[in-house]
């Protein structure tokens, strides 16, 4: 049998807009198929193991939150989540979590708080909040139509993606990282990155099933590819928000 | 000179006010808001006019504003205070303003000598500008729709500036709250705290243990708190190891709840004025926490237990916040879902349900609603799967009732079991027609799905207008 360790980070902290549900649908889609999922929470004060975790998910926080993880992110979990990332462990990154993964956060009052460095992307504070229901196409994902992805967004920093990191898609409606480039997200090797909460992942299974197969390919040799399943409700879901926002 | 000018100004805007209220009224448009907006536009200082001549309670907070002022009013009928009150959703200024012009004479003399207002968090600050309370009720802070009020911390700011406008008012306070209670800390206001006593609730009652909840951090230095006794959400006795912030101490407590069931709970207080028992005519412990609320401000006021006793059990339920409809044999209850911590709470009431059951989920994502509907996946709806075998269908309706079929699919709940209708009077039909004598269908709407559904109950089960 199967089996894949989670690594949910700091989930009483960064437990923002329904990041449970990427958690759910990693884990339900998993035991749908028989594929044993173990959640470990890993916060405050514990250390971050890279080579005890197969799927990492870091969300979103609200200020207050953040700045109360920040210290122990950057001394206890820096390196750990580094090493794990160069592993090819597979990272989904949401809204907070994606700009932690980058290089610096720049307040609008013009204070840089400095990020894990991993990626090579930065976010500037906006006064402005890009709020609204956001739709993307990830190019070569297996999900009709176009490979389109659907979320909701929140926030007020501006993401700019730096060399070496490619952005996860392509705006289809909506802002996605700044509203200026038509980009959303953002890749690493295995780490997606995406201001898409929504949850993310229960509408796109397409999406979901690829975090689990890359996870599942680096852990076992013999792994081929996973049982469909039956997704009418969520392909109606996104669909419906697909007519409603794009085929008027 | 200018001041004559000034009121005979204020009181050719009443008239006209009172006029578009009549109008409105005329056109069963309920009007709660319009009239108000209008007065502000042409008379911006007309709220601190009326407002002077009540002796004013406020209520704010995020959930169950409307419960407590429903619960008030009735303390405040028992102890024959005439009163005049806003309407539910209609507690921002506009609100406010169009509650005392309808209360006004022509002449601008108050009809009733108090005002009971309820007032949403991001409007309080700027309502203390002009009106001066004598108290201040506030209820929690939970997480709410975070596209409209911003942060949590927002919103307890924003409530937090709007009491440094009012350093005269007494502020009833949730002490079990460590947001709501930190309001009481360091400001010139009399504080009186409500909360409940360590051992309130017996452990099998006990429901909520997630360690998932709303302000599990200091709020002054962002050490995780400890708690002796934890009751729903982040709601208990907490205290801060590292800089000592605590729950202060509650004057008026709920000692021990003694029953607590589906209809109603049995609650003994406990006050400076002596202990009673009392029973509360709405369910949930949520509801005990806004009968605790109403207990203080009765208190506050030197009020007999004797009437609140009896404002308690006379209280309904207000405006779809949990309104029942008795057909021949059967039942429908519509309960309004607006945050996860209220639609948890409700999700814990429908287990205390033993019938079977039907439900039905009217999920909208319009502006009143929330327009991100992602925190339905904050709700523990995995509860649920305890009553499966008791819920013969789920319904699910509204413009995101596909995102809520597929909240229920991963919570565990058999899809062959829930039935996707977009139209509310076709899931209606279908809901009653799965129904047999002896159930209740629950209809659980959100905010702008609750106004849609109740005009449908309305013009099939002629229920009366609900600005009434
Ligand atoms: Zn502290």
């Amino acid at each position: 049998m199967y089996q894949l360790s989670i690594c949910h980070l700091y989930p009483d902290l960064l437990n923002l807009y329904g990041d449970h549900g990427n958690i759910q649908a990693l884990k339900k889609r998993m035991e749908w198929r028989g594929i044993e999922a173990i959640v470990y929470p890993v916060s405050l004060g514990d250390m971050f193991s890279p080579s005890d975790y197969d799927i990492v998910f870091i969300g979103g926080g609200q200020d207050y939150e953040q700045g109360i993880l920040h210290t122990d992110l950057m001394e206890r979990k820096k390196e750990g989540i580094r090493e794990a990332v160069e592993n090819d462990v597979v990272f989904l990154c949401i809204c907070g979590g994606y700009q932690l993964m980058g290089l610096y956060y720049k307040t609008s009052g013009g204070d840089e708080i400095p990020c894990l460095g991993i990626m090579n992307h930065w976010t500037i504070g906006n006064e402005k909040r890009m709020i609204g229901d956001l739709i993307f196409s990830i190019e070569g994902l297996d999900q009709e139509p176009n490979g389109y992805v659907v979320g909701f967004e929140n926030h007020s920093g501006r993401t700019y993606l730096g060399e070496g990191v490619s952005p996860l898609g392509k705006v289809i409606y909506g802002f996605g990282n700044n509203g200026e480039d038509g980009f959303e997200g953002a890749r690493y090797k295995n780490v997606f990155c995406s201001y898409s909460h929504g949850s993310l992942l229960p509408k796109n299974p397409a999406l979901t099933d690829e975090l689990i197969t890359l996870a599942l390919k680096r852990k076992y040799k013999d792994f081929v590819s996973l049982q469909p399943l039956d997704d009418h409700l969520e392909t109606k879901a996104r669909e419906n928000l697909i007519k409603r926002f794009i085929r008027k | 000179m200018k001041k004559t000018i000034n009121l005979i100004r204020c009181r050719i805007v009443i008239i006209a006010a009172k006029l578009t209220i009549f109008l409105l009224r005329l056109a069963r448009s309920g009007g709660t808001t319009l009239p108000g907006k209008l007065a502000i536009k042409l008379y911006p200082g007309i709220l601190s006019e009326l407002s002077r001549k009540y002796r004013i309670f406020m209520i704010t907070g995020t959930n169950g504003k409307t419960t407590t002022s429903g619960i008030i009013a009735e303390v405040l009928k028992e102890n024959k205070i005439s009163y005049a009150a806003n309407k539910s959703g209609a507690n921002l200024i506009s609100g406010i303003v169009t509650c005392l012009i309808s209360d006004v004479r022509m002449n601008m003399t108050p009809r009733s000598n108090t005002a009971l207002l309820e007032v949403d968090e991001a409007a309080f600050r700027v309502s203390t500008e002009s009106i001066k309370p004598a108290a201040v009720i506030v209820t929690n802070f939970f997480r709410d729709q975070l596209d409209r009020y911003g942060e949590l911390y927002g919103a307890l700011k924003a409530v937090r500036d709007g009491i440094a406008n009012i350093p005269d008012a007494t502020l009833i306070l949730n002490a079990d709250d460590s947001l709501c209670a930190s309001l009481g800390k360091n400001v010139p206001n009399p504080v009186i705290y409500y909360g409940f006593d360590e051992q309130a609730i017996s452990p099998e009652q006990e429901k909520d243990t997630a360690s998932n909840h709303d302000a599990a951090f200091c709020l002054y230095c962002k050490t995780k708190y400890q708690y002796k006794s934890r009751f729903y959400g982040h709601l208990g006795h907490y205290i801060c190891p590292d800089c000592g912030y605590s729950r202060p101490e509650a004057l008026v407590r709920v000692e021990k709840i003694t029953a607590l069931s589906g209809d109603f709970s049995r609650v003994v207080f406990n006050t400076p004025s002596g202990k009673f028992s009392a029973q509360i005519n709405l369910p949930g412990l949520y509801n005990v926490y806004n009968a605790l609320a109403g207990t203080a401000f009765a208190e506050t006021l030197g009020f007999s237990h004797e009437k609140t006793v009896y404002a308690l059990s006379a209280v309904e339920s207000s405006f779809g916040r949990m309104e029942s409809i008795s057909l021949e044999d059967k039942t429908i209850q519509v309960i309004l879902i607006k945050n996860p911590v209220g639609f948890s709470q409700v999700i814990n009431f429908l287990l205390t349900v033993e019938n079977a059951a039907v439900i039905s989920f009217l999920i909208n994502d319009r502006l009143a609603d929330g327009t991100d509907v992602s925190w339905l996946w904050d709700v523990k709806l995995e509860a649920l799967t305890d009553m499966q075998d008791r819920v013969s269908r789920f319904f699910v309706s509204g413009t995101r009732a596909y995102d809520m079929a597929v909240r229920l699919k991963y919570a565990g709940i058999y899809t062959n079991g829930i039935t996707i209708e977009n139209d509310k009077g076709t899931m209606l039909d279908a809901a009653l027609n799965t129904l047999k004598p002896g159930e209740t269908l629950f209809i659980l709407p959100t905010y702008t799905a609750m106004l849609d559904i109740r005009k449908i109950l309305k013009k099939r089960f002629k229920l009366k207008y609900f600005w009434q």
